[in-house]
């Protein structure tokens, strides 16, 4: 197998993570439903999973966010995956995630004054808007950024 | 008004008949960052600036202006 370089590696990694996390985040919004076809208070050990597995499915993406993925690669591949117009539009991403959870927050307010929601819905929705809103934000720039010309 | 950097890095890569990945080699920066910054998409720090001109032995106000008639030859 031939060898390839450094650079050429962390531009497939980056270029699979861009699409890998658009494509996660996606799911992330779709499997929505799953969640909330479930009762109002999860009591059924079927419906604390569900919750649970969300949850966990939140953070994995957060993490895989925050971190930019590649800790098995050496520090000089992460550094390539990792460079300045990652960071700039990870920025710009969280920024999104940030503005997507705040408008949620003020929807869920003014639902809320016309029928109950629930704390646990509250959180679920607001959170979700912002995993889900940042890394779609991330998954385009940086798909945008590896677009030639 | 919208600020924007003009760039004659593809020119100058090109002059010196470097691939992307050639030049981020030389920089030791990603290809991705070559891309964006002659892309104008992304305007890179002071720090990537300076690398970028002393890896193609120019002037970095010759690489960068702020104005497009600035840059030239």
């Amino acid at each position: 197998m031939p060898q390839i370089s450094d650079i050429e590696l962390a531009d497939r990694l980056s270029r699979r993570r861009a699409r890998m996390l658009s494509a996660l985040a996606i799911l992330f919004l779709a499997g929505q439903a799953i969640y909330f076809s479930g009762p109002d208070v999860p009591t059924r050990n079927v419906d604390q999973l569900k919750v649970s597995a969300w949850l966990v499915w939140a953070i994995v993406l957060l993490v895989l966010l925050g971190t930019g993925g590649g800790l098995m690669r050496t520090g000089k591949v992460r550094a390539l995956m990792e460079d300045e117009p990652t960071s700039a539009n990870r920025l710009r991403a969280y920024s999104f995630g940030f503005w997507s959870a705040s408008g949620t927050a003020v929807g869920l307010y003014i639902v809320s004054m016309f029928e109950p929601v629930s704390g646990r819905e509250a959180i679920h929705l607001i959170l979700t808007a912002a995993v889900a809103g940042a890394l779609l934000m991330f998954g385009m720039l940086e798909r945008r950024a590896h677009r030639d010309g | 008004m919208a600020e924007r950097l003009y760039n004659r890095l593809l020119a100058i890569r090109s002059e010196r008949g470097l691939t992307q990945a050639g030049l981020a080699e030389l920089v030791g920066v990603s290809r991705k960052t070559i891309n964006t910054v002659e892309n104008g998409i992304f305007i890179p720090s002071t720090l990537l600036a300076l690398k970028l001109a002393r890896a193609l032995g120019r002037p970095v106000e010759e690489l960068f202006s702020l104005e497009p008639d600035q840059i030239g030859d």
